[in-house]
């Protein structure tokens, strides 16, 4: 054992000192690193740490309400499950799943390609496994909480339409906001939010969607919710009134079960929406949940397009429907009511011979309206022209929006010379004028724009409103309305007698012997009308249009008002290959006018059954299938 | 009156017993923060009774004359190793690594941490044999090859963070006992290249957390999250700290391994630079009385013995700190007397006995 007493301990003491300094330097500046950072820059750091374990997450408001005008209720909300699966909660991914698959007999495959798109993501939020989980399955995944706390059902709310495919158009339906959509309601909107696509659903997207609330609370570092911390409500969305009559659209509904086209119905006075059907429709539930792959298919595979609201959307040569508003462009050019012309049953124009239905022989103007004769017209429009004609019709609201609270409406197209050169770049044929005059050739023109001008018939005073569904929004907690607001109306400037003429011949087509609407009158209503009829083939090989494919026989349209004296509503069918205005289209009108002028007096069909469909089959889709792009809108004649 | 009776109240180095005393307490407080109503349940317990187990085992070194352990130390330190010979072959895999033995009872122990009281001391012993100015090449050698064999089986399980505490031991001795500057000059170089050569056998792992270290903004989310989270957590502690139980970062799981790694994070956090300084001051005083204890202590043996212990805790304790706030890359080093662990706190404490053992038997008042 060496010695220590004898030992050179120097060296080793100053070896000691200097690792002394060395150590006491190193913890010093170990205690200076701290201190900048939780003394200088504690503040900073602090915040980090709330941002950190605070999350806000919006709560959806309820959306308002939709009811008809005697308060029936056409949309509301129920509740909807929907199985969230968070992957930090499991060591086992594909394990969960299988339990998912097992338990609600869903497609595993589904479930793994729902897993699959998330991939990238924070795994602290949840992915989305089923949206539209049914009681029982609520029950069934809730009794394994314990076993698999990854599963969690999410209670949401879902949009109801209570009548199924009878409303489709005219509400809408929801969807998720697309990019233009959240684009351009940037902070009234979130992403993946659904907001309303078309119709009322979109039109008043603002008053119905209501304020989403705010809940904030303290998570851990996966996620999981520890306790919370602030909550704001959500304020729910305004109850909508619509003007239309729940009745009268069941009964244009069941109407046009069978058959494709439109009808709309106002109250002349005001311009109220009671009825706007289209058909074939589509069923705005199955928008609730995630469209599948054949449910799209379905709709967008359907020729007759059913995504379509035809009422607006489709414009049409008006036909012999026209040929009221022709008169009213001869009386206000110099043409008197009780000139004559002798019908043939042809005349002959710039070398060519135009046909009439009949031989009709000597007519005045009321006589022509009663019987639809073509002859008087074509030389009424020979006379006067197209412009003439283009100017009529654009007093009446042809050729523009009508301004309805509905997006997507078709202008349509009133010919005029000026119109020939610019959109045609070809001088107008005088011999086109003798078509547009009985309402054929490249006049186009929607239904709606047609209940619109009958307005102006209807009314005294020829006030032609602006037609629109929305009647009052209310607001759920406060009470408070919002009524609508009509724009200053526009007027038809009627000299005197002019409307009394035209109302006449109009009135004598369902109330005479002879009119063409005469089989469906019904007594005491009182009815003014118009039939027409399209031809969608040339009049030369169409003389026996019955034996024709179905597609190419004629439209039929029928226009009509009630009662003759203070209308109160005026009603616009237009039946696609339906062949004639008077047997296809008028039945609906008269319908129609009569369930609105004596309620009560006719039976109001049952809704169909509108059934919320299966859960998702295989193959369901996406969202972005969801927003894929509206099939493009016909038009023609 | 027994000799024994008689020494103990008075030899006993009271500062040096007070700071270890105090770090295992601010470590209990701290294990019990971090572990209680979790799901994994409280901790406390267990490490309350690995304080008792190492307390017990550092009062039978403070009593037993560390001569005869350091003359026994080549012995004791071959038995030491036979289980980390054995381990990387048929240990348990454990958290990826064969660096655990099973007991009873759930408990486990880890050989590498007890592997390093044996090795202190036979460092110890060498240097007590070579009393020369400078360490004689032999002496060199001999003091290389008894660190490398543990480090090298420690690699083998692997445990990173447990070999590198190994690497302290082998600067201190070769500074203790006295290189000449060129020799200095051809270790820094070996050492560099061994670290340059070393990128190659890192796992994975290792490599992104020395990447997350140098480039923080790599990978925020990745390995770099934590080191973030730490730095996070230590910031929001302010002045004063959260409170007990009270840090978020810790409480709610955003920092990692918080009882044991990051454990001074979570102090920071919920004791603010007030508990910081107060730490780092015990370690501090822990190494200023080991120094006096080498100072006095009767033989160079005792010096050495001192020196190595406090040198090893005390860069133990400043590496996990820095790691903890992100100046050092993380690896698996805990924080003596602190960080909760059965094997660390108890090898820890009875490397503590023998400084006790060297003050005991200093020349004041002999």
């Amino acid at each position: 054992m060496p010695s220590s007493a004898r030992e050179d301990r120097r060296p080793l003491l100053r070896r000691i000192d200097r690792l002394a300094v060395a150590s006491f330097s190193v913890l010093t500046l170990l205690l200076g690193i701290y201190w900048v950072h939780q003394v200088l820059r504690g503040d900073d750091y602090a915040r980090q740490a709330e941002n950190n374990r605070q999350r806000s997450v919006p709560i959806n408001a309820s959306r308002g309400f939709i009811l008809d005008r005697n308060g029936k209720l056409l949309a509301e909300n129920e509740p909807s499950f929907t199985l969230l699966l968070y992957r930090r909660e499991t060591r086992d991914v594909e394990a969960s799943l299988r339990f998912v698959a097992e338990l609600l007999g869903r497609p595993l495959e589904e479930l793994r390609r729902r897993v699959e798109r998330t991939r990238g993501g924070y795994d602290f939020v949840p992915v989305v496994l089923d949206d539209d989980l049914s009681i029982a399955e609520v029950g069934a995944v809730e009794a394994h909480a314990l076993e698999h706390p990854e599963l969690v059902v999410q209670t949401t709310e879902r949009r109801v339409y209570t009548q199924g495919t009878v409303l489709a158009h005219l509400l809408g339906y929801l969807g998720e906001a697309s990019p233009e959509q959240l684009a351009s309601r940037a902070g009234r909107v979130r992403s993946g939010e659904s907001i309303g696509q078309r119709g009322i659903e979109a039109a008043y997207q603002d008053l119905l969607s209501g304020t989403s609330g705010l809940r904030t609370f303290v998570i851990d570092s996966f996620g999981r919710e520890v306790a919370e911390l602030d909550r704001i409500d959500p304020l729910p969305g305004n109850t909508l009134v619509l003007n239309v009559d729940l009745d009268l659209q069941r009964i244009a509904d069941d109407y046009f079960r069978d058959k494709v086209g439109s009808a709309v119905a106002l109250d002349p006075r005001t311009g109220e929406i009671l009825a706007l059907v289209s058909a074939p429709a589509f069923d705005p539930n199955v928008f609730s949940r995630r469209v599948t792959r054949a449910e799209w298919q379905a709709i967008i595979g359907n020729e007759d397009r059913p995504m379509q609201n035809r009422a607006i959307q489709n414009v049409f040569s008006p036909g012999s429907v026209w040929k009221a508003f022709v008169a009213y462009a001869a009386l206000t050019n110099g043409i008197s009511a009780s000139e004559t012309t002798f019908c043939p049953g042809f005349a002959t124009f710039y070398g060519r011979r135009f046909r009439c239905h009949g031989a009709h022989g000597t007519v005045d103007l009321p006589r022509a309206l009663q019987v639809s004769c073509d002859v008087w017209f074509y030389n009424a429009g020979r006379r006067l022209g197209v412009d003439a004609l283009a100017e009529a019709a654009r007093t009446f609201g042809f050729g523009r929006p009508t301004g309805v609270d509905l997006a997507s409406e078709k202008a349509g197209n009133v010919p005029s010379t000026a119109w020939s050169q610019s959109v045609r770049k070809h001088p107008w044929y005088p011999g086109e004028t003798i078509s547009v005059a009985i309402g054929q050739g490249p006049l186009l023109v929607s239904a709606l724009q047609t209940a619109r001008a009958f307005s102006a018939l209807a009314n005294e005073d020829g006030a032609l409103p602006v037609p629109h569904l929305f009647r009052i929004g209310e607001h759920v907690r406060s009470g408070a309305r919002v009524a609508y607001r009509p724009p200053v109306t526009e007027r038809v400037p009627f000299p005197p007698g002019v409307r009394e003429t035209i109302v006449e011949g109009l009135w004598r087509v369902v109330n005479q012997p002879g009119g063409t609407a005469f089989r469906y009158r019904a007594e005491g209503l009182d009815a003014c009308g118009k039939t027409g009829t399209v031809q969608v083939v040339a009049q030369k090989q169409a003389k026996m249009t019955h034996q024709l494919p179905e597609k190419l026989r004629d439209h039929a349209w029928f226009a009509a008002f009630a009662p003759r004296e203070d209308a109160r509503i005026v009603v616009v069918v237009f039946v696609e290959n339906g062949m004639h205005g008077s047997s296809a289209a008028a039945p609906l009108a008269m319908r129609l006018i009569e369930a609105h002028l004596r309620p009560g007096s006719v039976p109001i069909p049952e809704p169909p059954a509108a059934p919320l469909p299966e859960a998702t089959p295989p193959g369901g889709t996406t969202t972005a299938e969801r927003g894929a792009t509206p099939p493009a809108t016909r038009t023609g004649a | 009156m027994s000799r024994l009776a008689d020494a103990l109240p008075r030899r006993v180095d009271v500062p040096l017993l007070f700071s270890a005393v105090a770090l295992s307490a601010a470590g209990l407080a701290m294990v019990v923060s971090t572990t209680s109503g979790t799901a994994r349940g409280g901790l406390g317990g267990r490490q309350a009774l690995f304080l008792l187990a190492g307390v017990v085992a550092a009062s039978f070194f403070a009593l037993f004359d560390y001569r005869l352990l350091l003359r026994a130390s080549p012995a004791l330190f071959l038995v030491s190793l036979l289980p980390l010979v054995w381990l990387p072959v048929f240990g348990p895999t454990i958290a990826g690594a064969k660096s655990w033995i099973r007991l009873f009872g759930g408990f486990q122990v880890q050989p590498s941490e007890l592997a390093r009281i044996a090795t202190v001391l036979l460092l110890a012993w060498i240097l007590e044999n070579d009393d020369r100015p400078y360490l004689s090449t032999r002496t060199v050698a001999a003091l290389v090859g008894v660190v490398a064999l543990p480090i090298g089986l420690i690699l083998l399980q692997p445990d990173l963070g447990v070999a590198l505490t190994y690497v302290p031991f082998l600067l201190a001795a070769l500074y203790l006992g006295g290189l000449r500057p060129r020799v200095w000059a051809g270790l820094v170089l070996a050492g560099s290249l061994a670290a340059g050569a070393s990128w190659f056998v890192l796992k994975d792992y290792q490599k992104d957390r020395i990447r997350t270290f140098l480039d923080p903004d790599l990978a925020a989310r990745g390995a770099g999250y934590q080191v973030r989270q730490a730095r996070i957590a230590i910031g929001s502690g302010g002045i004063a700290g959260k409170g007990w139980k009270e840090g978020t970062q810790s409480r709610l799981g955003f920092l990692p391994v918080r009882h044991s790694d990051f454990i001074f994070a979570a102090l920071a956090e919920e004791r603010g630079f007030v508990g910081v300084a107060a730490v780092i001051g015990l370690y501090g005083l822990y190494l200023a009385r080991g120094f006096g204890v080498a100072r006095d202590a009767r033989d160079r043996g005792g010096s050495m013995l001192v020196l190595l212990v406090v040198l090893n805790v005390a860069a133990q304790a400043a590496a996990n700190v820095a790691m903890n706030v992100g100046v050092l890359p993380t690896t698996g080093i805990t924080l003596p007397f602190v960080s909760y662990g059965g094997s660390s706190i108890i090898a820890t404490w009875a490397m503590t006995g023998l400084v006790l053992s060297v003050a005991q038997r200093r020349f004041v008042n002999v």
